[in-house]
């Protein structure tokens, strides 16, 4: 919770007593059991209205900036993602995972409606490719095929003049999209320190993308004060969770290699410890890390550029047991937990000097660290066998003693065809297996079919998960053959099926289990891999040579059956062709005769020639053989 | 190995009978075949020929013919040979003489009509005059107006005016003392107005098929000396473009100063600007802030040059000082081009910060923008305070040389002509007929070359909207020929005028020539035809023109025997 309430403090908080900061930064870490860091970046900067509206811009990127304006863009949520957040072990999702995406690429958005469908659908069309311009990734593949209308999954987090009229959602995702280093450089671009100074320096693509889960996030939304001018606010994060011992590797030893056998830190109470034999100790207490080590540079200088901007730049989440120290400058500090809140150690960046590093050293701390439970577990897979038809299966696992109210939602690509009368939902308790499964009923469903190649499927289910149960959702599905010219260049790999998006909705204040939350969550499945039959792709060519065959053996016999005179064979005159061709031949024979005559007194050699001589005629006759087969089989 | 004999003649056993037969009786001949097996065969042959070519050629040829639309191919040509149009630029001259009467005026206009005429040296512009002042009604016709005033003061004394000529900053007019009654002198004044004008109208025609129909005139004016520094402002300047998106960005090396007074400044010196030009074009205005910008790293950078106490910047590093790759100069969306205006802030150790041989601190790109530098006093010698806003924010002192420095290479970058110095309106006015006529000469070369794509490329399809496009680009070519002839360059409420309909035509030709779905087509190979259309057309093929030629020959040899036997 503490996480939570720390990343909503600059957003709320902070805002309601002080006016926004132009600019701010935030840098929060916490250790994850079994040596893994959570490094979570925020970058918030905002500009009037006004002063967007006029295209004057200082900390709000420009280039973002335009693009919104020229395609209505009223509020925007961008997600780039990788990896899986492992929440069996690493607990809760980080900001509620409202600044998370699913595997790949994730955009929605709220767009002017004035004009209708089709000038929404322009809109859309010239902000994706807009976007994928700046970001180099490959939005402009986000179509009407991969765009869904959500209906209860998404809320506007900003606030809009007419409560939201005028204003329509549209939802696209690209879970193929690999998200690497060429979308972090312009993300980085629009910070206005550019990963230069401050805690963005941190950023960099080879631990960013080294990590086991990452998410980057950009939201664009106005935000409005009362007694204030709107402003226009952009949020940008980056959530990191870092294996501390691999990201720890030496920067000129970066390829990971076994380690040699006298570093190993062996089990020797196991039965099988031997020399050859090595079950890994499990690490006591917690790594040594520090964030030079981990990002490989330390945090330089600082990007304090806007006035009233004093929020903490650092924080950590951590035991008050463990020892923190600063070095700054080359001077060592010992940082104290925060006053407030013994768990958290808050720094602020000094504006002078130019390296900071903070430092942890190993410890054994008793106190087994705090880990919040998620709302909800979820998974999702693909049953079946074979390439005709198969099945999804959800599984949603509510752990709390509270019943939850989920919104459930899937964007399927038209080429798997779901047939919603095999939709069951069924619940059963965790605490007790041998119980019925009992049906639960969605209390609404929204359900828009797929047209091929124009439209995907989308489904979102309001539910309710009973406390302490696991409810299941399955469903059939057929996979639709595509034409050949629909496959990607890697066509046996499958396709990918975007993630279930789970919104937890909150509890409602009057509820009689108090501790529910009372902001709504989101989680989401890991992308699914749809394996679709794959054609042969010479195909259209095997086809049209099977074709001429057959026309070759039907339409050529009928047809010479039909034009042909049948004679005997005797009776075939010689035609002038062969005729002049056999006086070659003859001429060719007497001259490879006399040739012979010739080499046989001049010794051997000669049967080369000969054979050459040989092959010739034969081809030759060979030739003339096809030319005469369908008069070769006379008969009366 | 023997050949196997073929029958090749076996269609007339006949005429092979005969020969074989004086040959000697070794072998056997095929009987004679009856008239009426051989009439089957030919039916049977010809009607296979028939359905080919009358159902199955004309079904082949419509499914997979392109679909090509019509297009006014000769009238494109003629756009493009420079037939179509007869360049003239109409220049209404509009006399006024206070303290004369109308039949004087009227008098001087006629003296001046015949002093043009007498040496024919107008060149490229119509000079037509006009007498009347401005108390009576407009001397022009409707939606004309004149392309300058001539203001005569007669009534003035000779030693009340103290300039002989004067020009009207904001307005086409040509003020003359007392002392220019003569009509000689008054001409003299305009062809020294107009001279620049000429020779940039014929810079633009010289080297287009258009040139040729104003050989003589275009001889006349041109000049070496003045075709170089046309040269220079065009190479300077942009391409002619309805919307230009100005972008003012501040790049701070380093933190500070973060904040500038960019739009009181922006108002002061370049709204002004941009509003008398909006007649030429529209204009986007964006600024932005960007902190940490360093250097690209293919320049060898800044060296402190010790005897000036100043860090010099090598010319050769000019053309790569703007850091493409990181600093964020992405174009503007939407149509038109990107005017770039760069104010650098060095950081405090490398300040002051010159152009190493002039000592300048700002510089033009051509066709991208402009380039400054702002070197605030340094805050070496006083420690720096913890946060002065003083220093964090650029003020409109600060500014205002720079913007006004930005306005000048904007004027230039747009490609508004220097001269007449005096007036504004004057030069816009050129710069209008020049973009007019820079515009049709290249939407005439557009046409030109889209006519003969077309025609060198018979694969590609042409989409109805191409030929819309053509008709559109082509109307408003037409409509923007009339109305420089008749002097109706601006825009007004009820017509475009020259250069409107010369942007619309211009917008009109590139939409058809960058049709996106003639460019996909055009890489259709033709060996991808071939594998596709041998094998499935061959086995059907050969059998048939092999028993059709067979056929045809027996037929021949048939007549000639027949001849031979009569």
């Amino acid at each position: 919770m503490k996480l939570a309430q720390l990343l909503i403090l600059p957003a709320t908080l902070l805002s309601a007593v002080l006016a926004i900061p132009e600019y701010s930064e935030h840098l929060h870490l916490r250790p994850l059991p079994n040596g893994y860091l959570y490094a979570g970046f925020n970058f918030t900067a905002s500009t009037s209205l006004s002063a967007y509206e006029s295209q004057h811009f200082r900390y709000f990127p420009r280039s973002l900036g335009q693009i919104l304006q020229h395609s209505h863009t009223k509020e925007l949520h961008l997600r780039f993602a990788l990896g899986r957040w492992d929440d069996e072990s690493w607990g809760s999702r980080p900001r509620d995972g409202k600044r998370e995406g699913g595997t790949g690429v994730e955009i929605w958005a709220w767009l002017d409606s004035g004009g209708g469908k089709p000038a929404v659908e322009e809109r859309w069309s010239s902000l994706v490719n807009s976007l994928s311009g700046l970001f180099c990734a490959s939005l402009n593949f986000i179509d009407r095929t991969k765009t869904t209308r959500p209906v209860l999954s998404f809320e506007p987090e900003g606030t809009h003049r007419g409560g939201g009229d005028g204003m329509e959602l549209l939802h696209g995702t690209l879970p193929h999209e690999v998200v690497c280093t060429e979308n972090l450089t312009p993300f980085l671009k629009l910070l206005p320190c550019k990963g230069k100074a401050g805690i963005s320096s941190l950023l960099d693509g080879h631990k960013v993308f080294d990590a086991n889960w990452q998410t980057m996030s950009i939201d664009v939304r106005p935000v409005c004060h009362v007694g204030e001018e709107c402003r226009l606010e952009i949020q940008q994060t980056v959530d990191i969770v870092l294996d501390i011992e691999r990201s720890m590797r030496p920067r000129n030893d970066p390829i990971p290699r076994p380690r040699p056998v006298e570093e190993l830190e062996c089990d020797e109470s196991k039965s099988y410890h031997a020399s050859d034999t090595c079950y890994p100790r499990r690490k006591e207490g917690e790594m040594a890390w520090s964030l030079s080590q981990i990002f490989g540079t330390p945090v330089r200088g600082s990007c304090h550029v806007a006035d009233g901007d004093e929020s903490p730049d650092v924080s950590l989440e951590i035991s008050p047991d463990r020892a923190v120290e600063v070095l700054h400058s080359g001077s060592n500090e010992t940082l104290m937990s925060d006053a407030q809140d013994q768990r958290l150690r808050v720094y602020r960046l000094s504006d002078s000097g130019k390296y900071t590093d903070i430092s942890l050293i190993q410890q054994i701390i008793q106190e087994a660290p705090h880990q919040e439970q998620p709302p909800l577990y979820a998974s999702r897979q693909i049953t079946g066998f074979g390439q005709e038809r198969g099945g999804m299966h959800a599984v949603l696992h509510n752990p709390h003693t509270y019943p939850q109210r989920i919104v459930y939602l899937e964007s399927l690509p038209w080429f798997l065809r779901p047939y919603m009368h095999t939709l069951k939902v069924l619940s059963h308790p965790t605490t007790s297996h041998d119980q019925p499964a009992t049906p639960v009923k969605p209390d609404k469903m929204f359900y828009t079919p797929a047209l091929d190649r124009k439209r995907g499927t989308h489904l979102e289910l309001l539910l309710t998960i009973p406390a302490q149960s696991t409810v299941e959702l399955t469903y059939d599905f057929d996979k639709a053959i595509l034409r050949y010219t629909e496959y990607p260049p890697d066509a046996n790999r499958g396709f990918d099926v975007a993630p279930a998006i789970i919104r937890v909705l909150p509890l409602n204040s009057n509820s009689t289990a108090g501790n529910g939350k009372t902001q709504d969550s989101y989680l989401r499945t890991t992308s699914l891999l749809l394996p679709l039959p794959t054609p042969d792709f010479s195909m259209p060519y095997n086809v049209i040579i099977l074709t001429s065959t057959v026309i070759a053996l039907g339409f050529g016999s009928i047809f010479n059956l039909l034009v042909r005179r049948f004679v005997l064979a005797e009776e075939v005159p010689r035609s002038a062709l062969a005729v002049r061709v056999a006086g070659v031949m003859g001429k060719v024979r007497g001259w490879v005769r006399s040739l012979k005559g010739r080499m046989r007194g001049g010794g051997d050699g000669g049967g080369r020639a000969v054979g050459g001589a040989g092959e010739a005629a034969g081809g030759a006759g060979g030739m003339n053989g096809i030319s005469g087969v369908a008069e070769s089989r006379k008969e009366r | 190995m023997d050949p196997i004999p073929t029958d090749d003649g076996g269609g007339v056993p006949g005429v092979e009978g005969l020969g074989l037969r004086g040959s000697g009786n070794t072998k056997p001949t095929p009987p004679t075949e009856s008239p009426r097996t051989l009439l089957t065969r030919r039916t049977i042959v010809l009607s296979f020929w028939t359905i080919v070519l009358c159902l199955g050629l004309p079904h082949w040829l419509w499914t997979t013919s392109t679909y090509r639309a019509s297009l006014p191919l000769s009238t494109m040509n003629d756009w493009a040979e420079g037939k179509a149009c007869d360049l003239r630029f109409a220049f209404p001259i509009h006399l006024r003489v206070l303290g004369w009467t109308r039949e004087e005026m009227v008098d001087l206009g006629g003296n001046l009509s015949v002093l043009l005429g007498h040496d024919g040296s107008d060149g490229l512009l119509d000079f037509t005059f006009h007498v009347g002042n401005a108390v009576e009604e407009p001397p022009l016709p409707a939606h004309r107006d004149p392309a300058l005033t001539v203001v005569l003061n007669a009534a003035d004394l000779p030693d009340t005016y103290e300039v002989a000529s004067r020009l009207e900053p904001g307005e086409s007019t040509l003020r003359l003392g007392s002392g220019m009654s003569q009509a000689g002198e008054i001409l003299d004044q305009i062809r020294k107005i107009t001279a620049p004008q000429q020779e940039a109208l014929a810079y633009l025609l010289s080297g287009t098929p258009f040139a040729a129909t104003e050989h003589e005139a275009l001889q006349m004016t041109r000049n070496m000396r003045s075709e170089a520094s046309l040269d220079a402002r065009n190479t300077r300047a942009f391409k002619p473009s309805t919307t230009y998106h100005l972008s003012f960005s501040l790049f701070v090396s380093g933190n500070e100063p973060s904040a500038w007074a960019i739009e009181d400044a922006l108002a002061a010196y370049v709204t002004p600007l941009l509003s008398a030009l909006s007649g030429v074009s529209k204009f986007t205005v964006t600024t932005q802030v960007q902190l940490h910008a360093s250097f690209s790293p293919s320049i060898a950078g800044p060296t402190f040059d010790e005897a000036s106490r100043e860090w010099k910047l090598r010319k050769e590093d000019l053309s790569g000082f703007v850091n493409a790759a990181e600093w964020p100069l992405s174009p503007s969306i939407g149509e038109g081009s990107t005017i770039n205006f760069v104010l650098y802030v060095p950081a405090p150790g490398h300040s002051p910060l010159v152009v190493a041989d002039t000592g300048g601190t700002g510089w033009l790109v051509p066709q991208w923008g402009g380039v400054a530098i702002l070197n605030l006093d340094g805050p070496t010698t006083q420690p720096k305070p913890a946060i002065d806003t003083d220093l964090a924010t650029l003020t409109i002192t600060d500014l205002d040389e720079i913007i006004l420095t930005f306005a000048d290479q904007l004027t230039a970058l747009i490609g508004l002509p220097s001269s007449p110095a005096g007036s504004l309106a004057l030069r816009i006015a050129a710069l209008q007929r020049e973009r007019a006529t820079a515009l049709l000469l290249s939407t005439a070369s557009t046409l030109g070359a889209l006519s003969r794509l077309v025609h060198k490329l018979p694969n590609i399809p042409i989409p109805d909207t191409v030929a819309t496009s053509v008709g559109t680009s082509l109307r408003h070519l037409d409509l923007a020929c009339q109305d420089l002839g008749v002097g109706r360059y601006a825009k007004t409420d009820t017509n475009l005028g020259a250069l409107g309909n010369a942007q619309a035509a211009s917008e009109a030709s590139e939409k058809a020539f960058f049709e996106p779905s003639m460019v996909g087509q055009v890489y259709f190979p033709d060996e991808h035809k071939v594998a596709v259309y041998v094998p499935l057309l061959g086995p059907m093929g050969v059998p048939l023109v092999l028993a059709g030629v067979k056929e045809l020959l027996g037929l021949y040899r048939g007549m000639r025997e027949k001849v031979k036997g009569t």
